[in-house]
Order: C-alpha cells, then structure tokens, then sequence
C-alpha cells in the first residue's frame, strides 16, 4: 500500500493505491490521524489505485469520519476503484460516503 | 440404457499459513485461483476474497490472539459455478454463524467494527462452523446463480 497526501488550503487530498487490509490498515490510519492533526479535517481520499479494500481499511475510513465530523471536516471519496466500491457497499457503508468521479470535483466540491 | 449422471469435475487447491496478517494475500491468491476454477468472474472472485479474508482475521485476532500462534488450513473446492472454503485451525472455540453484526445504525453514528461478518454473510450463500476435537472447521460456499434459480 501507497499513501501520497498533499495539503491544500482547505482540503487534504490523499491518494492511497495497493492493498488496504488488516496487515496495512494500521498505517494508513496513522497517516490520517498525522494529517488530521496537522492539515485540517476536510478530507479527499482518493481511492482509484486500491485494489482490496477489507474491514480493517474500511474501519480506518469510519473512524477517520467520525474523527473530522467533531470538527465540521468530512471525507469524500474521489474515483474509487470499483474493488472499493464493492468492499464498501458489502459493508453497508455507501450510505456514509459522498463519491465524486475524479479528484478536482472531490476538491472542488468542499 | 438410461443417460448417466456424473458429477462435475471437482478440483482441489489447499494451502496451510502462519495464522498471521501478513499471510492473508496468500490465502486470497489460493481463493482466487479456485474462484477462477468454479469459472467466477474477477468481481465474484474477489468478493470470495474478501470474505475469507475477514474470516481468517477473525481467527488470528480472535481466535488464537497472537499473531503466529498456530495455523490455518485453507482448502478450496472448484466446480463450474460454485466454490467452497473450508478454514480449520486449532484455535480456541470460536464460532462466527452465532455473532451477529450490528446492522441497524444511523449515519450520524456509524458502527467502526463488526464490517467483517456482514462481507462474510452477504457474500457466501452457506456458512457452516463445527468444532471437531481440538479445531475450529468453517466451510463457506458460494454458489453461481443460474437461469433456473
């Protein structure tokens, strides 16, 4: 797994890419607490480059929302791979999630 | 003479893993190669992955509690549209048909954990959990849909 992030004025743009299961999850959501702290709560993860998406990534998006929400941020989700979408709708968790088809309008949507 | 019935041909795929995290791959590599036996798709495929994925963290994180503290047997079981799964391990008892995941929730307060049996259970058409001696056996199924059903 890959995590980039870039900091904008008022959103934080990561791209994840590779496999985000139990044995990487971990590290993403270190990325995202790191970021949240430092960069703000308006979020913008894009997920076209996952190619597996399990509970334990899943769990690492809920918590990061729950997390940012407190503060009036959000995460959106910009083109995900149609692996995530599956892994997020098995999971019952489309609801959560607004989903823009690329990045600018992920970015431009906050 | 009567026409005779044969049974479609079964291929096996069998593999034994650390029961660690960093061991799942492997065993959605051995997953897929069945799936691609029973002629799923790349999408049915994976989505038998990540089932026997959360099943198999359940084991090392529930089951035996420290990472590489036993095995995991995983077998497959292809033929033309269905495929079975059969974990065993030697963890304690531990039996994922009874727990059930918490599926009524609201937006504003969205459930962090029990993801996983939910994949598990919407994924897989049969999920079967026995203890026989000292290990855990649990055979998921998925099975095709066809015309007829």
């Amino acid at each position: 797994m890959d995590i980039k992030s870039q900091v904008y004025k008022r959103v934080v743009a990561v791209t994840v890419t590779g496999r985000v299961d139990s044995a990487t999850a971990a590290d993403l959501e270190a990325a995202l607490n790191a970021l949240t702290n430092e960069a703000g709560s308006n979020f913008v993860l894009d997920l076209g480059g996952v190619d597996f998406l399990s509970s334990s990534g899943l769990r690492v998006l809920v918590t990061t929302l729950k997390s940012v929400r407190k503060t009036g941020g959000d995460v959106r989700l910009a083109q995900p791979s149609q692996r995530a979408i599956d892994a997020i709708n098995l999971a019952g968790l489309d609801v959560l999630f607004k989903v823009f088809p690329d990045r600018e309008s992920a970015i431009a949507s906050y | 003479m009567p026409p005779t019935k044969t049974r479609p041909r079964l291929t096996l795929h069998s593999q034994t893993v650390p029961a660690r995290l960093d061991q799942l791959e492997a065993v959605c590599q051995l997953v897929d190669l069945g799936a691609r036996s029973s002629g799923f798709d790349d999408r049915t495929s994976y989505a038998c992955q990540l089932a026997v994925t959360e099943a198999c963290e359940n084991i090392v994180k529930h089951g035996y509690r420290e990472p590489g503290a036993g095995d995991i047997r995983v077998t497959t079981r292809s033929r033309p549209g269905e495929l079975t799964v059969d974990l065993v391990d030697s963890a304690p008892p531990f039996n994922p048909t009874t727990a059930m995941p918490d599926d009524d929730w609201e937006a504003a307060d969205p459930p962090v954990g029990g993801r996983g049996l939910l994949i598990i259970r919407r994924v897989m058409d049969d999920i079967r959990y026995e203890r026989r001696g000292h290990r855990n056996h649990l055979r998921l199924r998925k099975r095709l849909l066809t015309p007829a059903d």
